[in-house]
């Protein structure tokens, strides 16, 4: 069974690759012709660098448009990505020191990611104003609330040989997967990650370039029609 | 419908209408609906179907289905001509005023958008409103989208006794809109020139034709580096260093659009009239001597607020008649909402903008205003046709209308 879940980690990583790279191209190959965005491209100042960044760390843009979801998606995606730094630990020998010094602030992620997740869901099933959510986005969340609760679980209740663990996940990187013996809800737990790579939206990559994006223009405005 | 008429409409790339930024702003959107509650066409039909994180579904959807990697191994699907007849009406169901993206949670550019969207149905034959795609041919016989006769143009509505001159560093242009269906604002544009006293000119009727802005917004972009140039050279001719215009439409498409038509930087700088007249208030060339106890709310155009970012200065001769109280509307500035007339909708879902022209009205009305201030000939048409038959009535006024009777010139 460990080997298929290393097949299903090869096959995954290859067609995750293979989208992006092809979402890349799509990309270069868009029209050359239509760059009227880009006039002031030029004026793009030091402030105007510090705000975009501010805009992307801080998700100012949701925070505009609904607090509750702000509180929610800023805790989501900190917590997420701090669990996943954490998870470099399994991936790494030595396991460098700001990834071991991240350690507990990833211990409480751990715990705030299901919580945020569970508070994203209510919010969009309850609040008559955000009452919405794609299948795709229900499908995420919901892939996301199994895998860090399975996670959690791992960790407090089923604590598992995590030696054997590391030899596996490492052994994958280095093309020698390690064998390991009933780690059932590991299993499971990194069989649900993998769906999860292969679902991952694409605007996880794409946003984060629009929101920056979008600050220049914001600034950009002043200058349309007022002395540059 | 022929065969190949209908593949030539349903197959082949989706993306060559599109700049590389267009295309990850399709990608960006996260589908999370917040942009609902701002859309004034979500306000008038409560049909989330034409919002615009469903015209983005789709149109990402035609994307992958044509040039998606699955459709690279196995063979390129048609789109079900359903699903392009519907994104089509979606897409010009919008009055691109651009709130979705000023609320936008990632910050798409959504204004300049959805005209790209609709360049792609207009190219592969799938728009029959017959009155967006029989512009070019009145804009190529007249000069004008309505295609009335260039000789109209300026004749109803310029004041006798208004000087324009033939050479000047300052120019004025009219716009169609203004000229044909909103005469009193740019017959009140050109007095309030006239009292500031700096020399102007105009281009002649049949030279002054339109900016491109119809053609633009409406995906019919075969024609506008041709508008372009024809403008700006015959401006560069009479030695014009600003262009002042009023339209904020006009104004947009000129300072975002023509430089990129042009393909380099305009030998002239573009101004809009209330930023003009603020100067000459501000460096005393004319002064509003007549006080007028009223209470007055502004309207800010989309392409004027969130286009170019002209705000406070219509508020600012606004506030500098004597006697007047400036009242704002709930959404105002960036936030603005939409009175309908913009994004061609005017002339194709007549009802929603009507409804739209009506929310902006009963906005007015409860807020207890005197008059309601426009200062946009697509709205200043829209509102009121708006008013005809509503119960709820506002009298309403161009800014330059309203400042053009209350104005004594300085002797300087
Ligand atoms: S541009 Fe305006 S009308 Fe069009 S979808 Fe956005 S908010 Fe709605
Ligand atoms: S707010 Fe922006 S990201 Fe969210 S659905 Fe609307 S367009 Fe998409």
């Amino acid at each position: 069974m460990y080997q298929l879940l290393a097949v299903a980690a090869y096959i995954v990583y290859t067609v995750f690759s293979l989208r992006l790279l092809w979402h890349f191209l799509i990309w270069v190959r868009a029209s050359h012709a239509n760059r009227g965005v880009f006039r002031f491209k030029l004026s793009t100042s030091f402030n105007t660098v510090l705000l975009m960044a501010i805009d992307l760390i801080s998700f100012r843009r949701v925070m505009i448009a609904s607090g509750p979801l702000w509180v929610g998606s800023l805790i989501f995606h900190l917590s997420f990505l701090l669990v996943s730094l954490g998870h470099l630990r399994y991936f790494t020998d030595p396991v460098p020191a700001c990834i071991q010094d991240l350690q507990p602030l990833g211990l409480i992620a751990g715990y705030l990611l299901p919580a945020s997740v569970i508070w994203l869901l209510s919010i969009r099933t309850l609040s008559v104003k955000h009452r919405y959510l794609t299948w795709h986005n229900y499908l995420i969340l919901g892939l996301v609330l199994c895998i860090s609760t399975g996670g959690l679980l791992l960790r407090t209740v089923f604590r598992t040989d995590l030696v054997a663990i590391k030899s596996f996940a490492y052994g994958l990187l280095t093309l020698q997967p390690a064998l390991l013996q009933d780690a059932y809800l590991f299993a499971l737990h990194f069989a649900l990650v993998l769906i999860l790579v292969l679902i991952l939206p694409s605007h996880i990559f794409s946003a984060p370039l629009i929101i920056m994006e979008a600050r220049r223009r914001e600034q950009e405005l002043r200058m349309v029609m007022h002395d540059r | 419908m022929t065969a190949d008429k209908t593949e030539d409409q349903t197959a082949g790339s989706f993306t060559e209408n599109l700049s590389m930024l267009q295309m990850i702003e399709l990608d960006a959107c996260t589908q999370c609906r917040e942009c609902l509650n701002v859309c004034p066409v979500q306000e008038v039909t409560g049909n989330p179907a034409v919002s615009p994180p469903e015209k983005i579904r789709m149109f990402r959807e035609f994307i992958k289905a044509t040039a998606g990697l699955k459709s690279r191994f196995l063979k390129p699907k048609e789109i079900d001509r359903k699903l392009l007849e519907d994104f089509t009406k979606a897409v010009f169901e919008c009055t691109t005023c651009g709130a979705c993206g000023k609320h936008c949670t990632v910050g798409i550019f959504t204004q300049r958008l959805w005209p790209f969207l609709r360049k792609e149905m207009i190219s592969r034959g799938l728009v029959d409103f017959k009155i967006l795609t029989d512009m070019p041919e009145a804009i190529r016989n007249t000069g004008n989208p309505y295609n009335l006769p260039a000789e109209d143009r300026y004749h109803p509505w310029l004041p006798a006794g208004i000087t324009i001159a033939e050479q000047s560093e300052l120019a004025y242009y009219a716009g169609c809109t203004g000229a044909y269906t909103a005469q009193p604002m740019v017959k009140g544009d050109v007095s309030v020139l006239n009292a500031i006293g700096d020399p102007f000119t105009m281009l002649k009727e049949e030279d002054e034709v339109c900016c491109g802005f119809p053609l633009f917004i409406s995906g019919q972009h075969d024609m506008l580096e041709d508008l372009t140039r024809r403008l700006v050279t015959s401006y560069q001719a009479k030695g014009v260093k600003t262009l002042i215009c009023s339209c904020p439409c006009c104004v947009n498409i000129m300072t975002r659009e023509w430089p990129v038509f042009y393909g380099k930087e305009l030998p002239f700088r573009i101004m809009h009239i209330t930023q003009f007249v603020l100067n000459a208030l501000k460096q005393g060339k004319i002064r509003i001597t007549a006080g007028l106890k009223t209470r007055l709310i502004y309207h800010d155009p989309c392409y004027l607020s969130r286009g170019v970012g002209v705000i406070e200065e219509p508020r600012e001769i606004l506030r500098s008649i004597p006697g007047v109280q400036l009242l704002e509307f709930e959404r105002h500035g960036l936030n603005s909402r939409c009175c309908g007339a913009g994004g061609a909708v005017r002339k194709v879902y007549h009802e929603n903008a009507m409804a739209m022209g009506r929310l902006a009205i009963d906005e007015a009305v409860a807020k207890k205003a005197d008059r309601l201030v426009l200062s946009c000939p697509a709205c200043y048409g829209k509102v009121n046709e708006a008013m005809v038959g509503h119960d709820k009535q506002i009298p309403i006024v161009d800014i330059m209308e309203l400042i053009a009777g209350l104005l004594e010139r300085k002797q300087i």
